[in-house]
């Protein structure tokens, strides 16, 4: 049956709050408000082009491809970091019940002028990573009349992290980042990972030095980037493999690597952690002082520290979990 | 001032295969001069394949078959000693990417996976899921880090210097600070991409590719060729022309009118939606043409009768495409959709090294032209080209750096440069960018796009040149001069108008219909007269003087294009 079309389009007035800063200017941000009549199907990014070519053209921030490929123009929408190009203001606009949408830049990394974030310390941290593949000859043949032969299977084992687009938004929302202005970072990590894991290079040694150096076991595993990771890339469970490949490999003389070695142990042991002896066997007979400080601070408050291990009735069910979760973990290890 | 033996302008393939190839040895200084962050260029949006007769799928695949079907596809303008090399020596840089980590899809015995690409008469697009531009892309800025190539993000080309024999240098602008630079190289290579913004939001094009390094090689008074052939892809969404694929159609999905009809059974009864992509993008344009178009000017792509379980299961992609970039759910409603313009054939004219007629010049990628695309690029060979041109631009230039000495060069551009600048800056009375450009996309969309005739052309040469009176006296509100976005874009504005003049004026010349360039007052090829290249170069008025020369063929003489 033909019948005319007639697309549903709606239209909101709305207020755009953007984060505003020219360092030669201003002395801090500040923010501007723009009236928009925002119809279906409009993104973040036409907006602010919008807003640039009729309201204000001083509006400045970065966009290129305009599909989700480039990784230019990620910016925080409430809060949140996005990438404006592939996000819709509408539904925002709905689900906040609100005419009203804030967008700034991204955090953890220095503003060069409203929404455009100096991204040449990241750019470095990812450089100092040795994030290249180096020819594994094994596998890599010299000549250019051959292929290298690689299974799906091993393909499969790094090709969800070559999904990056280096956007910064996993960079934005790391917990350890904003900690730490030395810690690498969440996709920096995940590049490491991906030809750490890739059976055509042979570069292992030197590259996981270098993601311990620069703060392999300093991620708290919030998983924040995984929550807003725009491609899906899951950088914390990148750095958790990484982690474990670190361990395999013989690097255990890291506070990270005692630390998660002490965890699984003393579960194995006791059911649980032996929290009191962590910072001893983190950080080498040093962490006395951190023991007796805190010792200190309660015996002042009027609470007698215990310094035994109180081994949990059940033992033999927390054993059960303990060994469902290496289970899994072996079957993790061989799934995409 | 800043020196390099290699300076590269773009960081896309092309650029950073070139880099990669001079500095592998690593005894010469090479610099990537880009406006963005290498990852971001464009070279990263394409997804389908990189063409390579690796014949990994199908075992009676060879580079002549590829060869062959370049030459047809390019409607026979490709130059088929261009296009020879391109296809023979495909499978060892595939090879080469692979080996330097590539990412490539793989079979069951663990080779490069390949797929079937329109206009191949084999299956022999590379591939990496969706996403094998992207992952070629990164290949390459990776080694690059490995191998010390300089990169100088975020700055903007400004101009090309020789001496009328042999490469200077270029002047650029640091946008992160605002000032102008000489950059003194014994060899330049341009890789800036292709120039499909001169129709501004009817484009799949990335919003920087502008043409800039193709404009200033033109201002530089280097020939640039068959500018007139811009490839459209017929499925662009409404609002931001980014592209649907085919393989929505392929899935059976209808191409209905505003009215519902379902119009392709007036141009190509038997093959509907699945007709050749420039015989449906023409066959949309004439729908909107005759007003049979939404309430927007668009048509409609229908999937709705597929229904959600099988749009769910074949093609999630594509969905999630449309729920966030045009707000529509193909589910629920048809996906508005415009013909697209996706790709430029022309370029900066080049060698089969890639060299510019001036010694240390060269060009590589879409800024290019060999020509190994013609008046129509075949899928899958975009990627190819760029790998090919910018690897030999590279290797040529590598030993021409290494056995000259720089040219001296004066500074007179700089201070000419940054003049220009503050007369732009000045600006506070005339039109907006934003205006001149919409008017500009509009009127190239018009009377160059789809469609074009000699009464239109005239029309747009006259109306592109009033748009460059007026972008004289633009008006430019931020005056601040550190990532003064507003001037990156005075400047792309001022390139595209350039380039959009020489395609008006080499289409209204070109009185022939090929490939993608269809004359409604000239609907036959006519290869008698016009199996030649155009030429154009800057004239003492700064008017573009046009010059055609042959097509180079060697083994395939020119039928009719059937498919």
């Amino acid at each position: 049956m033909i019948e005319k079309i007639t697309p549903v389009r709606k239209s909101i007035l709305a207020n755009i709050r953007i984060q505003r800063f020219t360092p030669s200017e201003h002395k801090s941000a500040y923010f501007d408000n723009f009236k928009v009549s925002v119809e279906t199907g409009m993104t973040v990014l036409e907006a602010l082009r919008l807003i640039k070519n009729t309201q204000d053209s001083s509006l400045t921030f970065r966009a290129f491809c305009r599909s989700k490929i480039c990784g230019s123009c990620a910016v925080r929408v409430n809060g949140k970091p996005v990438l404006a190009c592939s996000t819709q203001l509408m539904p925002i606009l709905e689900d906040f019940k609100k005419d009203s949408v804030s967008i700034q830049p991204l955090k953890n990394m220095p503003v060069l002028r409203d929404l455009v974030v100096d991204i040449e310390p990241v750019i470095e941290k990812l450089s100092k990573m040795h994030p290249y593949l180096m020819e594994n000859r094994e596998r890599i043949p010299e000549t250019l009349e051959e292929e290298s032969i690689m299974s799906k299977q091993e393909h499969s084992r790094f090709d969800y992290i070559t999904d990056c687009i280096l956007c910064g938004s996993c960079y934005s929302a790391c917990s350890a980042a904003s900690a730490d202005p030395n810690y690498a970072g969440p996709l920096t990590l995940g590049k490491a990972y991906r030809f750490s894991a890739d059976v055509r290079d042979s570069f292992q040694g030197e590259r996981m030095q270098a993601a311990v150096d620069q703060g392999l076991w300093s991620c708290a595993q919030c998983r924040k980037c995984i929550n807003v990771c725009p491609k899906d890339t899951r950088p914390a469970v990148s750095i958790q493999r990484m982690r474990k490949m670190s361990i395999d490999d013989g690097i255990h003389d890291t506070a990270g690597s005692r630390r998660a070695k002490a965890y699984t142990g003393d579960v194995a042991k006791y059911g649980q952690v032996n929290k009191p002896m962590l910072p001893v066997i983190v950080n080498g007979p040093k962490g006395w002082a951190a023991i007796e400080a805190a010792e200190n601070y309660l015996k002042k408050h009027g609470i007698e520290p215990t310094l035994q291990v109180c081994t949990l009735g059940g033992q033999s069910s927390t054993q059960k979990i303990y060994d469902k979760v290496k289970e899994l973990e072996a079957k993790g290890e061989n799934k995409t | 001032m800043l020196t390099y033996d290699i300076l590269i302008v773009g960081s896309g393939g092309a650029g950073l295969y070139a880099a990669l190839e001079s500095r592998m040895e690593e005894d010469l200084q090479v610099g990537v001069l880009t406006k963005v962050y290498p990852t971001r260029s464009h070279t990263g949006a394409a997804q389908g394949g990189v063409n390579a007769a690796l014949a990994n799928l199908d075992p009676t695949d060879t580079w002549q078959d590829h060869w062959f079907d370049t030459v047809k596809g390019s409607d026979y303008l490709a130059d088929q000693d261009a296009a020879e090399i391109m296809t023979r020596e495909a499978p060892m840089v595939v090879r080469e990417m692979e080996h330097w980590g590539c990412p490539f899809s793989r079979t069951d015995e663990g080779k490069i996976a390949q797929r079937p690409f329109g206009g191949a008469s084999k299956p022999r697009a590379c591939f990496s899921a969706d996403k094998v531009g992207h992952v070629m892309l990164h290949t390459l800025y990776e080694q690059g880090i490995r191998h010390g190539v300089n990169f100088l993000n975020e700055w903007q080309v400004l101009s090309l210097m020789h001496d009328g024999q042999r490469c200077q240098g270029v002047t650029a602008i640091n946008t992160q600070t605002g000032r102008v630079h000489t950059i003194q190289a014994k060899a330049v290579i341009l890789a800036t991409g292709g120039h499909g913004r001169i129709y501004w939001t009817r484009t799949s094009n990335a919003l920087g590719n502008t043409g800039d390094g193709t404009a200033i090689a033109y201002r530089a008074g280097l020939p640039i060729k068959d500018m007139e052939f811009i490839q459209f892809h017929p499925t662009g969404l409404r609002r931001t022309g980014i592209l649907v694929s085919e393989g929505a159609r392929g899935e059976g999905g209808f191409l209905l009118n505003g009215q519902g009809e379902r119009f392709m059974s007036r141009y190509a009864p038997e093959k509907m939606e699945l007709g050749p992509r420039d015989l449906v993008s023409r066959s949309c344009e004439t729908e909107v043409r005759e007003g049979r178009a939404g309430p927007e000017g668009e048509v409609f792509l229908d999937l709705t009768h597929l229904g959600r379980e099988r749009i769910l299961e074949r093609l999630p992609q594509i969905r999630e495409l449309c729920i966030e970039f045009e707000g529509v759910d193909p589910i629920e409603e048809p996906i508005p959709i415009k013909p697209t313009a996706h790709y430029s054939m022309g370029g900066i004219h080049t060698d089969l090294n890639g060299q510019t007629p001036i010694e240390g010049i060269y060009a590589a990628g879409e800024a290019g032209c060999v020509s190994v695309h013609g008046a129509n690029r075949l899928g899958g060979n975009s990627l190819l080209d760029i790998l090919i041109f910018g690897r030999r631009a590279g290797k040529h230039a590598l030993e021409y750096a290494r056995n000259n000495s720089f040219t001296p060069v004066d500074t007179g551009q700089e201070e000419a440069d940054a003049k220009m600048i503050a007369s732009i800056m000045e600006g506070e009375s005339g039109a907006s960018i934003a205006d001149i450009r919409r008017s500009m996309g509009n009127l190239m969309a018009e009377k160059v796009g789809v469609y074009r005739n000699g009464k239109d052309l005239e029309s747009a040469v006259s109306e592109l040149a009033d748009l460059q009176e007026q972008f004289k006296m633009v008006r430019i509100q931020d005056k601040t001069k550190a990532f003064n976005t507003e001037l990156v874009a005075a400047l792309e504005l001022k390139n595209m108008l350039d380039l959009a003049e020489v395609v008006a004026v080499g289409a209204l010349e070109r009185n022939e219909s090929r490939g993608a360039h269809t004359r409604e007052d000239h609907p036959e090829r006519d290869d008698e007269n016009w199996l030649a290249h155009t030429m154009a170069t800057l004239g003492d008025d700064g008017r573009p003087k046009l010059d055609f020369s042959p097509v180079t063929i060697t083994e395939f003489e020119p039928k009719a294009r059937t498919y």
